[in-house]
């Protein structure tokens, strides 16, 4: 949803960074396939991490070509037909439908309108996704919906609220059938979570204190002024490289497929990375999400 | 049992070096200092069992006399002799990954004392409830100073948990590497040294 969960790419193979690219576009494609043009706004480098990470490790990826929207002249090299990649785009659809609900909730700017219109044209796509994968679906509302009643109440700590959204994540892990790889797909998955909830809240500090918004970190840490101090961001960055060694610690217990060296990657150095750059300011995301992924 | 030379992720013709290059580095990513009190470290064990015994068969069959490190030492969180008797029950149930059990049970205690509070940190730590975790070791800590067991729980956090990475230590973490020396590189130069005595 947020593009944190992405890898370095400085230290990527070129090969490496070829197939995951072809990730990324197969899983616009199965966007566009199975819910229509508009839900390619929904592509993510997030969910990319879940395809490959969900990958099942007998099953090898079909490279095929097919023309991007965003650079049209050329056709691009995909990965394609893989029931992981459908998957994720329905789980993508629902969990993003449901961010747009939250953000129409809190946007107090024009932005607001862009956001109604994308809800409005999103919601068959979005009725589709969810007929199509009820339980997760029911665990998204049910979660969302604690969460936004644990932000009403004072004194909640960080961790109450990341773990309501960490049990969302950590659901994904139902599509995997083998026993094996389920506990420690769940660990990870539960981090990844907990991660995203943390930083996303960080990235948001500054707006959310202008705009007197809730911010678990705020509460937290006790911050009415940006920027918080450095004590402060060093207690984030240790617990959210403590979600990091139990993410990769678990990782290792995961049989190792073709994506693999990729995930190696993302969970190593580009999580790390993508910490150390939020906390400088430097990643601020911006909210036109499918051309921001075409950067080359 | 599994292809040997698979689970070491090295092909029939490598070396002798190349495999015991690839058993040390299997060690380290499994070692149960990366497994402390991990929800997963009884998967951790098994392989770690798992490719002592891949190494085992492999020098056996090349007959060159190397060992592995033979039996992998504790995963478990907690030893049974450490801590009150009091608390033991909460410890087993810990270990068992039976996470409501030890929260009912320390919630039943009207000791708060500084084991209470590491127990609890220990408790929420295994939930992924980090920040809490931290924070009841602080207490523990800070009630009973001189408890190694309390301090090195709060130094792993405050560390910021890594322990192992493919890409070397420190790499990419700029200015909060550890300098000097961790239980890490001890640990590791004894295994070497350990190694090189018995070639």
């Amino acid at each position: 949803m947020l593009g944190y969960i992405k890898p370095l790419k400085e230290e990527l193979k070129v090969r490496e960074y070829e197939s995951y690219k072809a990730c990324y576009c197969g899983l616009c494609h199965a966007l566009k396939r199975q819910f229509g043009t508009m839900a390619r706004n929904l592509i993510s480098y997030d969910f990319t991490f879940l395809a490959m990470l969900l990958w099942e490790p007998e099953q090898i990826p079909r490279r095929a070509h097919a023309r991007c929207i965003a650079s049209p002249i050329r056709k691009k090299g995909i990965y394609d037909s893989a029931p992981v990649l459908d998957y994720c785009a329905a789980a993508s659809v629902i969990l993003s439908w449901w961010r747009i609900k939250d953000t129409i909730q809190d946007e107090r700017t024009l932005r607001v309108h862009r956001d109604r219109m994308l809800a409005i044209l999103l919601k068959s796509a979005y009725n589709k996704a969810s007929r199509m994968n009820v339980a997760f679906k029911e665990t998204v509302v049910k979660n969302l919906e604690e969460l936004n009643a644990l932000e009403q109440s004072p004194g909640v700590s960080v961790d109450a609220c990341a773990d309501k959204f960490a049990r969302i994540t950590e659901a994904l892990s139902l599509y995997v059938p083998t026993e094996a790889r389920l506990r420690p797909l769940k660990q990870v998955l539960y981090h990844i979570g907990r991660y995203i909830y943390i930083i996303d809240a960080f990235d948001d500090l500054d707006e959310d204190i202008k705009a007197q918004r809730f911010n678990p970190i705020a509460q937290r840490y006790q911050v009415t002024r940006w920027p918080p101090s450095e004590a402060i961001k060093k207690s984030i960055e240790q617990t959210l490289l403590n979600s990091c060694a139990l993410i990769s610690s678990a990782f290792e217990l995961l049989p190792t497929t073709a994506w693999t060296p990729v995930l190696r990657n993302i969970v190593y150095l580009g999580m790390p990375s993508t910490i150390e750059r939020v906390l400088e300011g430097t990643n601020k995301i911006k909210n036109g999400i499918l051309l921001e992924g075409m950067e080359q | 049992m599994n292809d040997p030379y698979s689970v070491l992720g090295v092909s029939q013709s490598a070396s002798d070096e190349e495999i015991k290059k690839a058993y040390r580095e299997l060690v380290r990513k499994y070692h149960p200092d990366n497994y402390h009190n991990n929800p997963l470290s009884d998967l951790a064990q098994e392989k770690m069992k798992e490719i002592n015994e891949a190494y085992d068969q492999v020098t056996k069959s090349r007959a060159n006399g190397n060992t592995s490190y033979g039996s992998s030492p504790s995963y478990s969180g907690f030893s049974g002799s450490r801590g009150s008797a009091e608390f033991s029950a909460v410890r087993t149930a810990i270990n068992n990954n039976d996470l409501s059990s030890a929260e009912n049970l320390l919630n039943e205690s009207k000791n708060q004392n500084a084991e209470w509070h590491f127990l609890m940190g220990s408790v929420y730590y295994r939930r992924g409830w980090l920040d809490d975790a931290q924070r009841y070791f602080q207490i523990a800590v800070q009630m009973e100073p001189g408890n190694q067991e309390y301090v090195q729980a709060l130094s792993f956090l405050n560390r910021g948990g890594q322990t192992y990475s493919p890409y070397g230590y420190n790499y990419n973490r700029g200015s909060n590497s550890c300098g000097g020396c961790s239980v890490c590189d001890i640990c590791t130069a004894m295994m070497c040294a350990e190694a090189c005595c018995n070639c």
